[in-house]
């Protein structure tokens, strides 16, 4: 989906902006496309067959290689073969064929790369509520390679003397073990520069739509999800953009995507066409939870200490739509505390004291708690809670320091 | 994608290098550190470096605030040393706009020495682009003559690089002081940290 794809949006605005154009002259960009109409383009086993494609595929096993190896992977086993477990269910024809990748970068992204391997940023993971969302999104990346579209926009723009560009690219990524990078936030979002030379246009974003809500239908995902999740991000853009008193982030999904409002409603049309009465659809939530415990703290962790406050707190709320914890309210009072104006620390401390009264409050919420409390003036209760945290978490890394505030 | 300020800046850095300007004027992004007292930062603090670094223009990582200075051995790609001298309550450690969507968070003096390890592991998160930050250690350590604390971590960075760090400071009258190390992990940290104990363990805030 490249849903944030904040590098490829400049480019692709202009080059995609020319494929739309190009369509609206015909009457396509009219039309909604119909996940009844949206058949996969290529078969199980599929490799390419023609001059162009093949050396596109040859430098993106390159590409592949390179991501494989790299030490931004999570690559706990089970998270790994469960994420490809769900690529084998959604992934149509291609199923056993797609490899999938987790990065560990706190961003909403994942894009799929045009041999066949798609990556899934851990930031999408954070903002997925149940399973037949995190489906939806990789559903939605499978049909962009079942659909070809890669090679088929590459063909469309005739930009064919790009494929030096790409080589550059690939060979620019080989030299970074030589030391002869320039470097970029994250060195596998240099794929996405890669794969704006691919640019989606509206109508082939929109085919992935389809395309994905037919896949997770059969999956048994409950259609809807993939709207929500339209509606999740949709939600937390704006939440940090009037945060910020500005426009929604430049570059953002919205210059590449089908305009969101309009792209929802043909989602839940979606949904509702490949829906089967009768049948039992599942979001799975259960499963989902359970597979991404190991590392939610960990997924939190790395969103609230960015310190956007708006798209945190959003992202807060719409997690605590399934219920409130301790976890959530403590990395709630941890937004507080970070965003650091006139009054947060109250507001902070509040969220502290509600987040331990949970049983599964992490040992973090008992230490800020205290801390909170010392400064408020309640030292006695401070230092117990600071005692709670230290027998929680004797090897913590700061116990040598809370220890002696506690004395 | 976010660049790395910090990233950018040492990819910045060979072209400005082999600028006829560079070395030797006062045009140069480095500045000679002698093995001799020095001040630092806002001018507030001494130290005796026990060989000589070099003094980064204020462009980089903790970017033109007089209260911070950043020094490297062997560029900022693979140590850099920072001093923050004596920053007041509200003030950040970097500069930044209101409307950057990620916030480095502003210094208060009433934080305390978790408030500002936090407060570093954000830093690093928005500004030096961190995707994974560990905190190793943090235990209470005198510095300049008065009691603060010594804070351990490593970081991957987007480049894909390990580094680690350790900052000692402490809030003096309500500002903050600050020296803050960091390198690449399997390497140039063992190397130079033995200049950040000296330096750390001399430093002196001078009374004018």
């Amino acid at each position: 989906m490249c849903m944030r794809c904040v590098e490829i949006s400049r480019r692709s605005l202009l080059v995609g902006g020319g494929a739309l154009v190009a369509s609206a002259a015909t009457g396509v960009a009219q039309a909604r496309t119909r996940p009844a109409d949206m058949v996969p383009l290529i078969g199980p086993g599929f490799r390419p067959t023609e001059t162009d494609e093949k050396g596109l595929w040859q430098l993106m096993d390159r590409a592949e290689e390179e991501i494989s190896g790299s030490n931004l992977l999570v690559k706990e086993p089970e998270l790994v073969s469960y994420l490809q477990d769900i690529i084998g269910h959604v992934g149509g024809p291609a199923a056993k064929d797609m490899r999938i990748y987790l990065a560990h970068i706190p961003d909403f992204n994942a894009m799929m790369f045009p041999s066949g391997f798609a990556v899934v940023f851990t930031g999408l993971l954070l903002r997925m509520r149940n399973e037949a969302q995190l489906a939806g999104v990789v559903a939605h990346e499978s049909g962009h390679f079942l659909r070809r579209h890669m090679i088929r926009s590459w063909r469309d723009q005739k930009r064919k003397s790009d494929l030096f560009a790409i080589g550059a690219m690939a060979a620019g990524m080989g030299g970074a073990a030589g030391g002869v990078y320039l470097g970029d936030y994250v060195q596998l979002a240099q794929l996405g520069t890669i794969l704006s030379l691919f640019a989606y246009s509206r109508a082939m974003e929109a085919e992935a739509d389809a395309m994905g809500a037919r896949l997770i239908a059969e999956a048994g995902y409950r259609p809807v999800e993939m709207a929500n999740v339209w509606e999740q991000l949709i939600g937390e853009e704006d939440a940090s953009a009037r945060y910020r008193r500005k426009q929604r982030r430049r570059g953002s999904l919205f210059d590449t995507h089908p305009s969101p409002n309009s792209r929802m409603a043909d989602l839940r049309l979606s949904a509702t066409e490949v829906t089967v009465p009768g049948r039992i659809y599942d979001d799975r939530r259960a499963r989902y939870l359970s597979k991404i415990a190991p590392i939610r703290q960990m997924l939190l962790e790395d969103q609230v200490k960015l310190n956007d406050p708006g798209g945190s707190q959003y992202l807060l709320n719409t997690l605590a739509q399934d219920g409130w914890n301790g976890m959530l309210r403590y990395y709630e009072g941890e937004v507080w505390r970070l965003r650091n104006r006139a009054g947060d620390d109250a507001r902070a401390a509040q969220s502290y004291a509600v987040a331990v009264a949970y049983p599964d409050a992490p040992a973090e919420a008992w230490r800020w708690h205290g801390l909170s409390l010392i400064k408020e003036g309640r030292s006695n209760e401070g230092k117990a809670a600071l005692g709670r945290y230290l027998r929680m978490k004797p090897a913590a890394p700061d116990a040598p320091f809370i220890r002696q505030m506690v004395g | 994608m976010r660049k790395s300020k910090l990233v950018l800046a040492a990819a910045l850095l060979p072209l400005a290098a082999c600028s006829t300007m560079g070395e030797g004027t006062d045009l140069g992004i480095y500045q000679l550190v002698r093995v001799k007292p020095t001040n630092v930062g806002n001018g507030s603090v001494t130290v005796l470096p026990p060989r000589p670094w070099n003094k980064q223009r204020r462009v980089f990582f903790f970017d033109s605030l007089r209260w911070v200075e950043d020094w490297t051995l062997n560029g900022p790609y693979l140590d850099g040393l920072t001093f923050v001298t004596a920053l007041p309550s509200g003030e950040y450690l970097v500069r930044q706009r209101k409307s950057d969507e990620r916030q480095v968070p502003k210094f208060r003096s009433d934080m305390t020495a978790p408030e500002l390890a936090a407060m570093l592991a954000t830093a690093y998160r928005v500004r030096g682009g961190a995707v994974q930050f560990n905190s190793l250690n943090l235990q209470p350590r005198q510095f300049l003559g008065y009691p603060g604390f010594q804070f351990d971590f490593e970081h991957l960075d987007g480049d894909e690089l390990w580094r680690k760090g350790r900052a000692v400071g402490a809030v003096v009258d309500g500002r903050l002081y600050l020296m803050l190390f960091d390198a690449t992990r399997s390497h140039y940290y063992g190397n130079a940290l033995p200049d950040f104990e000296v330096m750390a363990n001399n430093a002196r805030i001078r009374h004018s």
